[in-house]
């Protein structure tokens, strides 16, 4: 199964929002989509759940246009919100309803899923009665209840604490196990390192980079090294090459070429007193700072 | 068609369940119960206590003080205080009479005192002045007194030209019998429902129409709409959340009119006579029609506006400034059909424009149904048009309610709106 997003145009009113999208995921794999504030995540994820249509451009399943009456998708929005004063099996029923379900199966569902994120006893319960993490759960259901195909999450893991946050983490390695097509926005790297073989980085409704992300990280030049060293001081009196402090008891030395690694990594391994040196990789974190950063992006 | 049936089936029950709506239907069948019995409750008070009312007439002439007001008269002659006192006394048994002196002064305290609540000081059996502290807007004592003192005079002037008093009464008792036949509507006979449903039609649209704004807000401002909006299309959503609230009011109405009616059978005998009421229950079966088919499509026509209005505001509590326009819209039309109708002309140019206005007819068309003749092919023009209105405006609605609840911050001006819908 395979998600493209083909050259996508929109516009609202004067205002250009999304300038060309291309991407693809892939079932069975999860993929992140990131970007600013305002650079285009929302339009893009509501052009490909069909909210509104493109000015111009296609969204493809396996190339062919999505046929949306047959296709299921589960969105977790970024704006969490469901009805307050409404019992939590029926709203939930309520949506797996909308999305094509029976009702009985879709509380079938709901309940298998209640007693999976441990939130059984709520069933009859007012949303509003929840804590914000417990009503996130429950929000969660509704993007995976009605077992969909193709599912959004748009940063699953703000507001969850760590036990809530391992236990999603584990649902959603469950669905990408499952073949499905997982897409993640958010602007915690650290989750998008942890789940996306591929990424792409929206910049002010283009992409700005994209591919697999160990790829990315590879393609930057293996000309930096990390030092850390009891004997950081006189490393950065001696050094004949840029050297300079990355944090306590630690230097990160520019190699003029990334073929001096190893004579360099030697040396000062005979020098001084040292405990660890690695070649520099950029996370995640640094890559995209390094794209969405300097030209502004969209400060909206 | 499927998501519809979902989103109607979800947004009637929730409105059923209403603690508040559940509240205001029975509220009001109570009430209508406690009218509708109340001839029944105060007859059996009369039945227990028949003397009261003998005792009180008797009290009267004795002049105790029995609790009725205080009718003072005074005149420049004690004969012509007399004359008056003993006809006014049978022309008003509600007000003890009793003359007193003629001393402006000391009637303009008496009354504000309250121990006497009108005064009349005669300078002769033709001229006087009236005396009371507030005159309310339906105070028909003077008309009641010019009348009798017409008849005091004529009878005098009579019985001087030779006619013996008995004669001269006779002549002026003399009634004339007449009778009405109307071969259009009786507006007599029709007023009073006309007005009843008219009035329920207005409560219900402004009462539901807000209902309808506030639910799609708020599930905006909560962020509900995030989901909902992926999850079913905006015209199933808007259809079902408008005909399901239509439905709702459509139940009220006749949970509170039926039982109007239940109570109104119980207590039967009791309202005989009552010409009022008896009238209100007599609606004919087809005027029902028109009525229940001028309000459904007139309510779903508003809900649909209320609706559209409800997903351009980001917060609660936009709301009332947003709906205004709509709402002074509906209040116009109300006015201009309920002051033709106490004119008496409920055929007037106005009304008949009005007839053909989607946005006023349901009120106007039916007004004129009810209280005048209308032409069939009126009728079905009005229909006609306000039918087509319903789709059209459920259809544009729909468009704006797809725009307007994705936009968050200041409510679009309409220009503007327009432009996002025609874009798509």
């Amino acid at each position: 199964m395979k998600l493209e997003l083909r050259d996508i145009y929109k516009s609202f009113g004067e205002k250009q929002v999304l300038k060309g999208i291309s991407f693809t995921a892939e079932g069975g794999k999860a993929f992140g989509l990131l970007g600013r504030n305002g650079a285009g995540k929302t339009t893009s994820i509501r052009i490909l759940m069909h909210v509104f249509p493109a000015d111009s451009g296609e969204v493809l399943l396996d190339g062919l246009p999505v046929d949306y009456s047959n296709v299921g998708f589960g969105y977790l929005p970024e704006e969490r919100g469901l009805y307050p004063k409404k019992k939590i099996i029926d709203q939930l029923a309520y949506f797996a309803q909308l999305k094509g379900m029976k009702r009985a199966d879709a509380v079938r569902a709901i309940d298998g899923w209640l007693e999976r994120l441990g939130m059984s006893e709520y069933r009859e319960k007012k949303l509003e009665t929840l804590s914000k993490g417990n009503q996130q759960k429950i929000q969660l259901i509704t993007a995976l209840a009605h077992d969909p195909q193709i599912i959004i999450l748009d940063e699953p893991f703000s507001g969850l604490d760590p036990v809530n946050a391992m236990l999603l983490k584990n649902v959603v390695f469950e669905e990408i196990a499952k073949g499905k097509i997982v897409l993640f926005s958010s602007h915690q790297m650290n989750y998008i390192e942890e789940f996306c073989d591929n990424i792409a980085i929206l910049n002010d409704g283009k992409i700005a980079v994209q591919g697999a992300l160990r790829a990315i990280k590879r393609s930057y030049p293996r000309d930096r090294l990390i030092v850390r060293s009891k004997d950081c001081d006189r490393i950065l009196a001696d050094a004949s090459y840029a050297c300079a402090s990355y944090g306590e008891g630690a230097l990160m030395l520019h190699l003029s070429a990334p073929s001096e690694k190893q004579s360099v990594m030697r040396a000062l391994a005979e020098r001084y007193d040292i405990d660890e040196i690695k070649v520099f990789e950029p996370s995640l974190n640094d890559i995209f700072v390094e794209y969405t950063g300097d030209n502004g992006g969209d400060a909206r | 068609m499927k998501q519809f049936g979902t989103i109607f089936k979800f947004e009637l029950v929730s409105l059923m369940k209403n603690k508040i709506f559940v509240g205001i239907t029975v509220f009001l069948a109570v009430v209508i119960a406690a009218v509708m019995f109340f001839p029944r409750i105060t007859d059996t008070f009369d039945v227990e206590t028949p003397d009261f009312d003998r005792m009180n007439h008797e009290n009267a002439y004795n002049g105790v003080d029995d609790g009725r007001p205080v009718m003072a008269i005074a005149a420049g002659t004690r004969e012509i205080a007399e004359e008056v006192s003993v006809a006014f006394q049978s022309a008003f048994p509600s007000y003890i009479v009793s003359i007193v002196n003629n001393d402006p002064g000391q009637i303009a305290e008496m009354i504000t005192t309250g121990d006497v609540e009108c005064a009349f000081v005669f300078d002769s059996l033709i001229a006087y002045k009236y005396y009371v502290n507030d005159l309310s807007m339906y105070d028909t004592v003077t008309s009641e007194a010019d009348a009798v003192l017409q008849n005091l005079y004529y009878t005098d002037a009579m019985v001087q030209s030779g006619i013996t008093a008995a004669q001269a009464q006779e002549i002026l008792d003399m009634e004339i019998e007449s009778e009405t036949v109307s071969l259009g509507e009786d507006q007599m006979q029709n007023f009073f429902y006309t007005y009843i449903m008219i009035f329920a039609l207005y409560m219900v649209i402004l009462l539901y129409g807000q209902m309808v704004a506030t639910n799609v807000a708020t599930e905006k401002s909560s962020r509900a709409m995030e989901l909902l909006i992926t999850s079913a299309k905006p015209v199933s959503m808007m259809f079902g959340k408008v005909i399901a609230s239509a439905l709702s009011g459509l139940v009220q109405l006749v949970a509170v009119f039926g039982s109007a009616l239940l109570f109104y059978n119980l207590n039967k005998e009791y309202w005989a006579g009552n010409m009022i009421v008896d009238s209100i229950f007599n609606i004919p079966p087809s005027l029902l029609a028109f009525m229940l088919m001028f309000f459904i499509l007139g309510f779903i026509l508003y809900a649909f506006l209320y609706g559209a209005i409800g997903s351009t505001v980001s917060k609660l509590e936009e709301i009332n400034t947003a709906v205004m326009p709509v709402t002074f819209l509906f209040i116009i039309g109300f006015f201009v059909v309920v002051f033709s109708l106490s004119s008496g002309n409920a055929d007037n140019l106005a009304m008949r424009i009005c007839s053909y206005i989607p946005f006023t007819s349901p009120m106007a068309m039916f007004s004129r149904i009810a209280m005048t003749s209308v032409a069939p092919y009126e009728i079905v023009i009005s229909i006609a048009i306000l039918s087509a209105s319903v789709v059209g405006v459920g259809i544009v609605s729909a468009k704006i309610y797809r725009v307007g609840v994705l936009l968050y911050g200041n409510s679009p001006k309409p220009a503007a709106l327009l432009k996002l819908i025609r874009q798509k």
